[in-house]
């Protein structure tokens, strides 16, 4: 007995440790963005100080204001993702149930795309929207980021279209519904907690994404994870309203964890019938 | 017009710089434009402003209170020459990146940018952007009695020509100088360091981490615009030079003096985090009191002196660079300058010199310094005579002891060309450099394997 209870408090221990590791700079993060500059730079670090909203209304309704970037971010992210799954659902629906010339190539393909080193490609597609006069737009930064999300999302939902049984589909098809009818009645519904899963990552790609952004954004279109270097200047860092502002782009993305943490577990345990669940 | 007369206090206010910008930007960017519509001495130039009126360029900048100065009198520009400039701002680590790819793809996305002045030998060998010397000669174009193009700063000029081309206009710029808490260097009677010996021994006696103060601070984070923005004088005041018998070498007896001073002192007497500090945590922590010198550019000033966060306001003073072994003060240069971007048709060239004849003309320098409507001032500006308009001076030297002298004297002294090798694989150099450097201070390599590595390294860059 005690030497079970032993191992939990050594493992309790170990995550603990892990855990302040992993939150310590969020906590830094939200610390900083509620102190002044002043405050930011005392010694021993303030942790009792008068918060204050300045930073937040600084970054929010000052002249440097991230409302439109967290709209360019949103626009794109949103954007990024309706596209994605519109495509990827048929089309892993397909690599996973329909026999056709050059499938396995075809898969192949979809996850050699994600091997690319995204530093390397960045030229050429700054050429191509450059030469389209798609530099600076939602449409133009949407088509690059279709071009990780889209094999992403394609290569994660194939897998929960194969592991729903056929004889579900067999069923349908004796009822007399069609391959499309199906697809749309009996199959979507089963991979729900898949497609939610796969919205999430790809919303999330789009949103955190910084690399491609850089580059192909401008004024007209900047995300958040851009705008927010400029607060890094070549004079001095403002420590408190960079905090403020990765405190804003974080929210969004804990707020969809926690919403779908439900349908990612779901995604990962429901059954159609006995013994159909993921293997 | 109401005259500005800088003050301490006005000076104090400035010194919130960027972080003041960023909140009361509107309302001070109009008043400025307001405040200044006065064209008149722009039109005593004896040419036509208006000659390609239309146009439109793009101009990309790096988010700082100089440019944002710049951006806040653009109206002004339009209603003089009638050509929209649009401004992009984009964070330094990117804007070089993002350049050279417009650049190389010969797009002409940006007519001018921000440039690296350790960028125009790549970018001449490449052809890349215009020489200026034909558009300062063009006299439908310039006005040279009403540019004086030799007001320009000359060690500024210099940094921006390669083989006696200028191929960027200096707008905004720096130099490194000494630093140091006036107070604490009289508690223990010690005066700025003549020598890098000298400097040495101050930071030994100042020295007392047990009270918080660490001796002296430089920047250690490896980067070519960060360790490498230091060391290059180190190494040159010990009498290194780059080019030995026409052969890059950065390794020998020079280069491990010259390392094992700066390993040294960042080692016994720098704060153990300083290895990977840039120079805003520098300017940071002499802020708040706890490092007594540094030397740095003397932009950094404004943060020191920002009544926000700064504890040692009245207590800073200002010296040259030490001297090295070799009796020479080597500062580090830097200015940002507007090159012309080739890939443009010629009446957006045209359009594009016309921006930046203004940007650097004096007139706008001064409008954009000390006679700005906001709460920024610039300790940059290009031209010898707004630095001695004594509303300037008067106002610069609220920075504390001795600053303008430090920072005259060291651009005009001190400043060498050839304190880093200006060669077209200079991006590939500097990390090579940067990362040797930070290996040495981290105590990860022997200082003789990093520099004889790097030298190593950079052998096939040089001959591909």
């Amino acid at each position: 007995m005690t030497a079970k209870r032993l191992r939990i408090i050594a493992l309790l221990a170990i995550s603990t440790v892990f855990l302040l590791a992993w939150a310590f700079p969020i906590v830094w993060s939200v610390l900083n963005s509620l102190k002044t500059d002043s405050d930011v730079l005392a010694y021993p670090p303030k942790l009792v100080f008068t918060p204050t909203w300045e930073a937040y209304r600084d970054v929010l309704f000052g002249s440097g204001s991230i409302l439109p970037n967290l709209l360019s971010s949103v626009i794109i992210s949103v954007g990024t993702t309706v596209v994605t799954m519109l495509m990827a659902v048929p089309a892993a629906y397909a690599l996973a149930r329909l026999r056709f010339r050059g499938k396995k190539f075809a898969g192949f393909y979809v996850l050699a795309t994600q091997m690319l080193p995204p530093v390397g490609i960045i030229i050429p597609y700054f050429l191509v929207l450059r030469n389209i006069g798609w530099i600076d737009t939602y449409q133009g930064i949407i088509l690059i980021y279709l071009s990780f999300s889209l094999p992403f999302a394609i290569w994660l939902l194939v897998s929960y279209f194969e592991d729903i049984p056929f004889e579900m589909e067999e069923a349908a098809y004796l009822d007399g519904a069609s391959r499309l009818k199906t697809l749309w009645r009996i199959i979507i519904p089963q991979v729900r907690g898949g497609i939610a899963v796969t919205i999430v990552f790809v919303f999330l790609n789009a949103w955190n994404e910084f690399l491609f952004a850089v580059v192909l954004s401008g004024n007209t279109v900047r995300p958040v994870t851009v705008a927010m270097f400029n607060f890094v200047s070549v004079e001095q860092t403002l420590w408190a309203k960079l905090a403020a502002v990765s405190v804003l782009a974080m929210l969004p993305v804990v707020v969809l964890g926690v919403v779908a943490q439900k349908h990612i577990v779901k995604g990962l345990t429901v059954g159609a019938v006995k013994g159909g669940g993921r293997r | 017009m109401p005259s500005f007369t800088p003050t301490r206090r006005t000076l104090l206010k400035t010194g919130t710089a960027a972080a003041a910008f960023a909140t009361l930007g509107p309302a001070f960017l109009r008043q400025a434009a307001a405040q200044d519509a006065d064209l008149a001495p722009y039109k005593s130039a004896q040419i036509d402003w208006q000659q390609v009126s239309g146009e439109s360029i793009t101009v990309a900048v790096i988010p700082a209170s100089y440019f944002e100065n710049l951006i806040a009198l653009a109206p002004q520009f339009k209603a003089l020459t009638g050509i929209d400039v649009r401004f992009e701002k984009i964070p330094p680590a990117q804007i070089r990146q993002k350049s050279v790819i417009d650049l190389t793809s010969k797009t002409g996305t940006y007519a001018t940018h921000a440039a690296d002045p350790m960028y125009y030998a790549l970018y001449a060998a490449n052809k890349w952007v215009e020489p200026l010397d034909t558009y300062l000669a063009d006299k439908s174009l310039t006005d040279p009695a009403w540019f004086k193009f030799d007001d320009i700063i000359p060690a500024w000029r210099s940094a921006n020509g390669i083989d006696g081309k200028l191929y960027g206009m200096p707008y905004d710029g720096e130099v490194t100088i000494q630093v140091y808490r006036k107070d604490l260097y009289d508690a223990k009677g010690l005066k700025p360091a003549d020598t890098l010996e000298a400097y040495m021994s101050n930071a030994a006696a100042l020295n007392t981490p047990n009270d918080r103060v660490w001796g002296a601070a430089l920047r250690g984070v490896a980067g070519a615009g960060q360790n490498m923005y230091i060391y290059p004088s180190i190494f040159r005041e010990f009498g290194g030079d780059w080019m030995k018998g026409g052969k890059l070498t950065v390794n020998g007896p020079e280069a491990e003096a010259a390392l094992a001073w700066y390993v040294d002192i960042m080692k016994k007497y720098a704060p153990t985090a300083a290895a990977n500090w840039n120079w805003p945590d520098i300017a940071d922590a002499f802020s708040q009191g706890t490092v007594a010198s540094y030397i740095d550019a003397h932009s950094s000033a404004s943060v020191i002196n920002n009544p926000e966060k700064s504890k040692v306001i009245g207590k800073v003073a200002y010296a040259r660079w030490p001297k090295g072994p070799s009796g020479k003060r080597t500062t580090s240069i830097w200015n940002w300058g507007f090159p012309i971007n080739s890939a443009l048709p010629e009446k957006k060239r045209k359009a594009t010199w016309l921006f930046i004849q203004w940007a650097a003309s004096a007139e706008t320098q001064a409008r954009t310094a000390h006679k700005f409507a906001g709460p920024t001032k610039r300790s940059g500006v290009n031209r010898t005579s707004v630095w001695k308009d004594p509303d300037y001076i008067k106002l610069m030297n609220g920075f504390g002891e001795n600053f303008v002298e430090a920072t005259m004297s060291a651009l005009q002294e001190d400043t060498d060309v050839d304190w880093r090798p200006r060669v077209p694989q200079w991006p590939a150099i500097g990390d090579t450099m940067a990362t040797a450097i930070q290996s040495a201070l981290s105590g990860q390599a022997t200082i003789k394997a990093a520099l004889d590595d790097a030298q190593r390294r950079i052998e096939p860059m040089m001959r591909g």
